[in-house]
């Protein structure tokens, strides 16, 4: 089966809707939690790039909070999946405060995941835009094969543990940090390598992403990136996340991406 | 119960996640004579108890929703209800929509919008009095099939606006669609939806809609469906009793996909403890206490 970008497209499973224990929440940095649930389906379904709909549910009498999408970090032999959940606001703070124990309602695995096809891979994160390149990394490294994972952070407080990065993934990142607290100073795309052929994978806030784009078209690189916009269903149903397509369309990051190849994308628009 | 438009695509999406031939139907996305593309991000938002909402109708258009989207309804339900949510610039443009989907199968009657706050011209049909009655009266005359009328509770008195969908020959009634509203993004100093203004729904709004209800049923007799914040059997009861016949939930089903079958059957659990043999004993039974014997229907 052909994809829009012509690529081979991956079989990807049915979503489903889970009520999930929270098994381990750890405090990884500033604002930031590492949060595993126990969901085999899920965990046994997704792949890389795919992502989830985190919410409460309807349960708590008086309590309210839409589902907040969040990129699948990893997943476990035992069912268990991970979740990188920064804490920019109210919703995310409340998902947060979550306790082990508690419970939490998973719908996944969703959206269009990266299609790597086994080619080299350089993943450029930028902030919690890490946690697909955690899943990915792990992947690979169980099937033998190393991928350049570039990620960068504001400061050395925003880092997210590299220990555990290397721990889940069998991979040390390259760290950058804008003012050099960590790792390299400088943006992440200081470290892009102009001479490599590999494919570019990018994931993290939109002008990252302008400057992927920017930079792969410049050097005939490929690319995919995965895009977030406000989300309300997380399956297609409320057409609410948006983004343009190059063609003009609106496209729904939710069932046409959350990954797109760069060139489907209009970046002026994005 | 049905789930309400907007917020389950055309159905297929559901499909695998939720029953859909087990709790009654749905309303489909609406459909306008020419596809449209709907509005630029961001188009939705969560609100302090609900969601606000401006994606500007993006939809097919007639002839994409014949083609693409009702051959699934069709072909994968069996005793699921769904009716087709209208929506048009003129009336013009609703009489050829309904008139183009009426020798199809696969569906069972019509919602006609004429109550979405986050398109231009969208609510002109439901708070112009003579408007509405002359678009009621013109499509009566496209169909015989169940013609629902979606009101705003952006008027005076939505009783008002029930009774003339009644008299222009309407068999039904949906009790409400969403309230304008508008979020501000403060460190840009701009509206954070793309639209500026959008459509409120969710919890918040819970107490207008069952309001509406309680007024539509109090001027016209014709059966209602209650719409706006129902999260669980408890809400949609209040609606029931207020004088609803059929509840849609919609903004619940982005929190939980599971919302419309765990109301379904809250609704069960509920008639079987007070000794309900028929929900129609409890629609606009106000007044009539648990285990008070049998309810007067109003009106």
């Amino acid at each position: 089966m052909l994809n829009a970008g012509g690529g081979v497209a991956v079989e990807r499973a049915a979503p489903v809707s889970r009520r999930a224990k929270l098994l381990s929440t750890r405090f990884v940095a500033r604002d930031t939690w590492w949060q595993e649930f126990d969901c085999p389906d899920i965990a046994a379904a997704a792949l890389p790039g795919q992502f989830v709909m985190l919410g409460v549910g309807l349960d708590e009498p008086g309590a309210w909070l839409l589902p907040r999408p969040f990129s699948v970090g990893w997943t476990g032999p035992g069912g268990e999946v991970g979740i990188l959940l920064r804490a920019y606001g109210q919703g995310t703070r409340a998902l947060a405060k979550l306790e082990v124990g508690q419970t939490a309602l998973l719908l996944g695995p969703l959206g269009r995941p990266f299609e790597t096809e086994g080619a080299d891979v350089e993943c450029v994160a930028g902030g919690v835009g890490l946690a697909p390149f955690i899943f990915l990394a792990a992947r690979e490294a169980s099937a033998g094969r190393r991928v350049r994972l570039i990620y960068g952070e504001r400061d050395a407080g925003a880092v997210f543990d590299p220990a555990l990065i290397a721990s889940l993934t069998d991979h040390d990142p390259e760290l950058f940090t804008e003012d050099g607290s960590a790792g390299r100073k400088g943006l992440v795309t200081a470290g892009l390598d102009a001479a490599s052929g590999a494919l570019l994978l990018g994931c993290g806030p939109t002008p990252l992403l302008r400057a992927l784009a920017a930079f792969a078209r410049k050097h005939g690189r490929r690319l995919q990136v995965s895009v977030e916009e406000h989300m309300g269903c997380g399956i297609g149903t409320c057409q609410g996340c948006v983004v343009r397509g190059a063609d003009g369309r609106w496209v729904k990051a939710c069932i046409e991406g959350s990954v797109f190849p760069a060139e489907e994308l209009d970046w002026g628009a994005i | 119960m049905l789930l309400a438009s907007g917020t389950c695509g055309y159905g297929q999406e559901y499909a695998g996640l939720i029953p859909l031939d087990e709790i009654g139907g749905l309303v489909t996305k609406a459909v306008s004579l020419e596809p449209r593309p709907g509005n630029p991000p961001h188009r939705v938002a969560e609100t302090p108890g609900g969601m606000i909402n401006a994606i500007g109708l993006e939809n097919p258009g007639l002839h994409g929703f014949i083609a693409e989207k009702l051959p699934w309804l069709r072909e994968h339900l069996s005793r699921a209800q769904v009716f087709v949510n209208v929506v048009g610039h003129s009336a013009e443009d609703f009489a050829a929509v309904v008139s183009g989907l009426d020798g199809e199968d696969g569906f069972l009657g019509y919602e006609i919008n004429v109550s979405c706050p986050n398109v231009k011209g969208g609510t002109m049909f439901g708070t112009d009095e003579r408007a509405l009655a002359d678009l009621v009266a013109r499509l009566r005359g496209c169909t015989e099939r169940p013609l629902v009328i979606k009101l705003t509770p952006n008027v005076p008195d939505v009783g008002d606006f029930a009774r003339i969908c009644e008299e222009a020959g309407a068999d039904g009634l949906s009790a409400i669609n969403t309230f304008p509203g508008m979020v501000v993004d403060i460190s840009r100093r701009e509206p954070l939806i793309g639209n500026r203004s959008g459509g409120v729904s969710g919890p918040a709004i819970l107490p207008m809609g069952v309001y509406a209800t309680w007024r539509a049923r109090q001027t016209c007799g014709l059966p209602i469906m209650g719409i706006g914040g129902i999260r669980n059997a408890e809400d949609a009861l209040q609606y029931v009793l207020a004088g609803a016949c059929l509840v849609q939930v919609g903004t619940a089903s982005f929190v939980d996909p599971g919302a419309a079958v765990a109301v379904h059957e809250g609704i069960s659990e509920y008639m079987q403890a007070n000794g309900v043999a028929r929900l129609e004993d409890l629609v606009g039974a106000l007044g009539a206490r648990p285990g008070a014997g049998p309810a007067i229907p109003a009106g």
